[in-house]
Order: C-alpha cells, then structure tokens, then sequence
C-alpha cells in the first residue's frame, strides 16, 4: 500500500484535510497541537492509498514532547524503500504563508535526500477569497521545483487534485535551494521562506487587524476578565440548566420504555432481571449522557473560535502562581469534558515540570463521569428551591459548589506539590501561537459532540452493564431478590461495612463506592440496580428518588460529596497517565494518594456536619 | 535615552514596532532557535500588538503570526523601537 503524508505547521488543517481525503472524522479544531498522535485511513476512491496524518510541527528540529513525536514519527516513514511514499504533503496555512513555508522548505530538503516526492498544498483559499487574496502557487511551484496546490479543506476545492496530482507520479525535487545549504541551518530556510511568501504570497495584513481588535476586547483587564467570568459562568450554566430538558426526556424515554416492555415479559427471574439491571442500573446512567453533549459542544465551540488560546493567555499568570502554566488551561478545561483528553491535551506543555503538575489537576477537574453521581446526589439531597425570585436555582448552585470545590482542590494539590517538588530551572518558557477567530462550523461541532458522547457510551457503557450483572446476580441470589440484606451480596456488603460506617454510610453505598473504582459513573448503576431489587414496586421509580426514601442523612451525603470529587475512580484514567508518563509511580501515587485523601476530608465533613 | 536603545520585548508597549537585535546569553540555546524559527530572528520587526495588564503574556505579531510571549522569555530578546512609518 502507499502512503501519502500530511505534515505541517500547528493549525495548519491537515487533520480536516486528512478528514476530506479518507472519509474519516478526526479531531479538528482551532488551536495548536489538537492532534497529538499519526492517525491512518485509506483514501476515498484509491483504497490503495493510505494517508497519515501528523500532529503539527513548527520545524523538524522539535522542541516539545508532541513535536517530538511527529518528528520520530515523520523521519521512521521516511526511512522506507524508494516508492512506497506516493507523496510527502506539506499543508501550509495560506493565510500565514511564511511560517508554514519555512517547516515545508525543511520538508522539501528531507525528502529529497531520501528520495521521496513531495508536494504544498496551500489551504484557506477560501478565507483568501473573501478578501480578495490569492497565491501565485504556479510562480512558486517553478521556483521550488514541485508541484503547489492551492485548496479549501473546509469547501473542499482542490482536494481532489492532490490525489489526481500525486496519482501521476511526482518528480522528486533535483535542485537544492542553494548550493550552501549542508545542514538544516535555520536562516536559510527562514529567509527564503520570508522572501518566498513575500513573492507568491498574499499581501498584506488584513486579518491581523480585524483579529485583533478582538485580541483587543478579549484580552484587555476589564473587558477580557469579565468576558472571561461570563463564558465560564455561560458553560456551566448550559451543563446545568440547559441540558435538563435533555435529560428530562431520556429519563422519560427510558421510563415509557421500561413501562411498555416489562408488562410483556412474565414476571419471575427474567422480568427482575430486565427491570433492574437494565432499566435500574444501565438506565440511571443513560440519562447523563445529554451532560456530556453540550458540554462536549460548548468546549469545542470555545476552542474552535479561537478564544481557547485567548483563555490561555489570561490564565497564564494566576495559573503560573500555582505552579501551571497557560497551556494548562485546555487540558484541564478538557479534563472537565473527561480526563483522558485531557492528559493528551497536555502533551502541548513543553515543560515536563509543569505537564508533571497538570497531570495531578486533571483527575480533580469535575469530569463528565462525577456529573451522573453529582447529579444524582444533588436531585436526591438539595431541595429544588430557587432564590432571588427564581434567578438562581438551589440545585444548580449546589452543582456549581462542588465543581468549584473540585478545582479549588486542583489548584491546591498542584501548588503543594510545586513547592515539594520545587527547582529543577530549565523551565521552557510560555509560547503560544494566536489562531485567529474563527466562525465554528456547525457540522463539525455537532460531530465532535455526537462522536464524544458516543465513545463516553461505549466505554462506560459495557462497564456498566457488567457490573450491573454481578452485582444483580450476587444481589438476587440466593434469595431470588426476596431479601437483599440476606444475600450474597448482603454478605460482602456487611463484611465491608465498617469502612463506611464511619461517614454514615451503608453497605450498599459502600458496594456502590466498590465498584465505582472501575469508574464513577458505576455508582450510579450499581445503586440503582441494589434499589430496585429491594424495591418491591413493579413501577420504574427514579433512584434519586429512592435514595430520598431511604432516610440517609445529608452529612453522609456531604461526603459521598466530597469524596467523589477527589478520589481518582477511573482505570481508564489511571492507564492512560501510564502510557503518558512511561511509568506506574505516577498513577499509583495519585491513586493512593487521592483515595486516602478522598476518605479523610469525607469523613472530616461528616463529623463537622453530623457536630453541628 | 539609552535605556529606550536597548530594551527588550517585554519593554514594549502595545503598538509599538520594533526591530531584534539578539538576545541575552541566559536564553536557553533551544528556545532561542525556536524563536528564531517562529521568526523572531536577529532584524525581524516585531509589534507588540496586546500587552495586558497585571502581567499576563504579551502579544507580538511577527511575519504573518501573532504568538504571545511570557515575562521571562520576552526580556531575554533585546530589541530598540522603531517610529513607525
Ligand atoms: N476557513 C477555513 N478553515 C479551515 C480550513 N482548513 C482547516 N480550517 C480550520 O482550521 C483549524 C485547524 O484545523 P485542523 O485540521 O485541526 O488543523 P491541524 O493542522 O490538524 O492542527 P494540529 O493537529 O493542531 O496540528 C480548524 O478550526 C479548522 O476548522 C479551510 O480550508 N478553511
Ligand atoms: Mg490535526
């Protein structure tokens, strides 16, 4: 099979090129360093071409972990038999034609020594168009003696020239670009670079100056701070409010369903069964999902405008007194959707102090998979008042409490720890390239979020399920579920118990917390399974709704609270901070460290609220 | 006087273009050779074109890009101002 090979700068578009030229939907989004791993798919049409899409590099002498990656990566294909590449494609942001010249001149010289063909591209000819630009792509084809395709991966124009155009066969370049050039000396390149897109390239500067008047409002202390408060308080608010009607509907859905199928089974083991482990436990956590949508949604809005880069600017300093630095935002602003991103995110912090501090805040940032358990807590505990005349609800101040308390407690941790961990002065320093603001477009938003919550479903969603199976089958045997305090369950649940005793809790919350360490949102299954073999009700009750029932207290609730927000109850987590870091001690000292922590500040506020 | 012909990036204020004159030998051999390749090289002009307040990273526009640099590593880069034109 041959290969074509999408390199380029940051932000350049290769991944919605990649996206164009396979069929495939890979993360796409205005801020440098979206991509941090190859991905490959065969191209639509030639199912004998694969395309490979690279993280973005500024040049191929790396700087960072991720351009390290890219760079290894782009050296190691191109270290095979003359033929197997079909092409090396250098995707150059048309509207910033320098920088991205002077990475694809590197490229133009690497391939040429290894005897590969290469092509530009040139991408955002739209935007171009619409201030009335364009690139000379014939007079710099000639120069640099290979071929220049000018395209829109957003449109679409010219893509298809680039599989026809490579399909023909490409000379490999002959010419050096000038006869000195032994090493990759950095000033050659850059001049030429400057002088080439001075030559061929666009004229002018006429979207930095509507940029930044933007830059001007978003960024100056007054404007840019509040604006910074709103969008924030705006995202939460959507988490919380907005999805409500969302997860009203699920839950409906889930409840007409389970009212029209159980009926039909007969009621003995199976009818349990379904009614409880499915509708009880896989259903409870269903109804969470909408969450997970619109927050995925917002994020992607915020980053795919460009603000997210803004953000970072702003949070630079008050980050950097704990110790982060601005780059840290996006991934912990991730790590609010799900850690795992998250963690990736952070490979773009060139520091590996500073990525070594945000990989200890990313676990405590409020995650999409704590908002089934918060939520839950919060309908079961927090009455639905509002305040001021309905401005403010109860429940969501609750919510906007404990997320607060997640990131204060980040924050803490990761100051702490920079003080312990303190020294080591080779800090690479804060450089972050601006993208400009963009209009998001509508489809890839809606992609992204539909194939995010889409994934959060299919891991969790086995998980749950499993779960929901065992602890059902150990709940309802030997009894069949006639008393659940007798079973097998019931004997697990008491020899544990003591555990949780001391926060108020029973054994049944106790297997729920068990479990949970497989991941949070098991929680909520599982104690939604354990209600409804105790339920004696036919009727599909809601859990939070049970729970009310039961009589647990609200300290016990207070640090179920509190202990969610901080234990580190995620194997996926967990396992990704080991491929990340290379080593077990991290996640297996966050793990302990967390869960110690967890039980001990639960167990603090259960006596000062039980004290009161 | 003097002080104005030798400053460095951090120094400038929003607006005001200037021309790179090299940077100071505490800058870390790598990051310099990526800011020269983002292009903050040794004549580049540059324009600081947001410097928030409470010392939050500045903006500079540079070739066709804009980055935005923090305290530490705008002052390693000695630049003097130019009027523009
Ligand atoms: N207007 C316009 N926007 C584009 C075009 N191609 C890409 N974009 C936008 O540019 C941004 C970056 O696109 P990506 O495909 O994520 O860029 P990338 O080169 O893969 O970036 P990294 O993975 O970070 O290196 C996104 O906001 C895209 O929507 C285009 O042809 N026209
Ligand atoms: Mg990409």
């Amino acid at each position: 099979m041959k290969q074509l090979l999408l390199v380029g700068s940051p932000n350049s578009g290769k991944s919605m090129l990649f996206n164009r030229l396979t069929g495939m939907n890979q993360r796409v989004a205005n801020f440098p360093g979206i991509t941090v791993d190859t991905s490959t798919g065969p191209a639509v049409g030639r199912s004998d071409l694969l395309v490979v899409d690279f993280p973005g590099a500024y040049s191929l002498t790396p700087l960072s972990g991720e351009e390290q990656v890219a760079v290894d990566a782009f050296y190691k294909l191109l270290d095979v038999p003359v033929g197997h590449i079909e092409a090396v494609v250098c995707v150059v942001d048309a509207t910033r034609m320098e920088k991205g010249l002077v990475f694809a001149l590197q490229v133009r010289e690497a391939c040429r020594r290894a005897g590969h063909p290469v092509m530009i591209v040139t991408n955002m000819h739209d935007v171009l168009e619409r201030h009335n630009q364009s690139v000379d792509a014939e007079g710099l084809s000639q120069r640099l003696d290979m071929p220049v395709i000018p395209i829109s991966a957003k449109s679409g124009v010219g893509v298809d020239q680039i599989i026809t155009r490579s399909g023909q066969g490409i000379e490999v370049p002959k010419s050096e670009l000038k006869e000195d050039l032994i090493a990759f000396d950095a000033s050659v390149f850059r001049n030429l670079a400057e002088s080439l897109a001075n030559e061929f390239g666009p004229k002018g500067d006429y979207l930095l100056l509507v940029h930044n008047r933007a830059d001007q409002f978003f960024l100056s202390t007054l404007t840019g701070g509040l604006s910074f408060l709103l969008i924030m308080f705006l995202l939460f608010q959507a988490i919380f409010s907005w999805a409500a009607p969302l997860m009203d509907g699920v839950e409906s859905l889930i409840g007409l369903t389970a009212d029209s199928v159980l009926p039909l089974i007969p009621s003995g083991m199976l009818h349990d069964f379904v009614k409880d482990a499915l509708f009880g436990g896989l259903g409870a956590f269903l109804v969470f999902v909408p969450q997970i949508f619109i927050l995925t949604l917002i994020v992607g809005f915020m980053e795919d405008s460009g603000y997210l880069a803004r953000a970072a600017v702003i949070c630079h300093r008050p980050l950097r007194a704990f110790g982060l630095t601005g780059k840290s935002f996006v991934p912990m602003l991730s790590g609010v959707a799900c850690a795992i991103p998250g963690i990736y995110a952070a490979r773009t912090i060139e520091s590996p102090r500073r990525r070594w501090l945000t990989y200890f805040a990313i676990p405590l940032m409020p995650c999409s998979a704590r908002l089934p358990v918060y939520g839950l807590l919060i309908v079961a505990f927090i009455p639905n008042e509002s305040l001021l005349g309905g401005a403010v609800g109860l429940q969501g101040l609750a919510m906007l409490a404990i997320y607060l308390f997640g990131i204060v407690m980040a924050l803490l941790i990761v100051s702490l720890l920079s003080r312990v961990k303190a020294g080591k002065g080779s800090d690479l320093p804060f450089v972050l390239e601006m993208p400009p603001y963009r209009l998001p477009g509508a489809k890839t938003l809606g992609q992204l979020a539909w194939s995010r919550s889409g994934d959060f479903v299919k891991r969790a969603g086995p998980v749950i399920f499993w779960v929901s199976v065992v602890v059902w089958v150990l709940g309802y045997f030997p009894n069949q579920g006639a008393n659940l305090g007798e079973s097998w369950l019931g004997a697990i649940g008491k020899f544990i118990a003591p555990i949780f005793e001391p926060i108020g809790l029973d054994w049944k919350y106790g297997v729920a917390i068990i479990a949970s360490f497989l991941a949070r949102e098991v929680f909520v299954g599982t104690l939604g399974t354990l209600y409804g073999i105790e339920g004696a009700e036919e009727e599909f009750t809601s859990l939070a709704q049970q729970i009310q029932d039961s009589g647990i207290s609200l300290a016990s609730g207070v640090a179920l609270f509190v202990f969610f927000a901080i234990a580190a109850q995620c194997v996926s987590t967990l396992a990704t901070l080991r491929r990340e870091s290379g080593s077990w001690s991290l996640p297996a000292g966050l793990f302990v460290g967390y869960g110690v922590l967890a039980y001990s500040l639960a167990f603090v506020a259960f006596t000062l609220i039980v004290g009161d | 006087m003097s002080q104005i012909q030798c400053a460095n990036l951090w120094q400038m204020k929003r607006g005001i273009q200037s021309v790179i004159e090299g940077f100071t030998p505490a800058l870390d051999a790598a990051v310099k050779a990526r800011l020269e390749e983002l292009g903050f090289h040794q004549g580049a002009r540059v324009l600081c074109t947001q410097a928030p307040r409470l010392g939050a990273p500045k903006l500079y526009k540079v070739g066709n890009a804009v980055y935005s640099l923090e305290k530490t590593i705008a002052e390693c880069v000695i630049a003097h101002p130019v009027t523009s034109e």
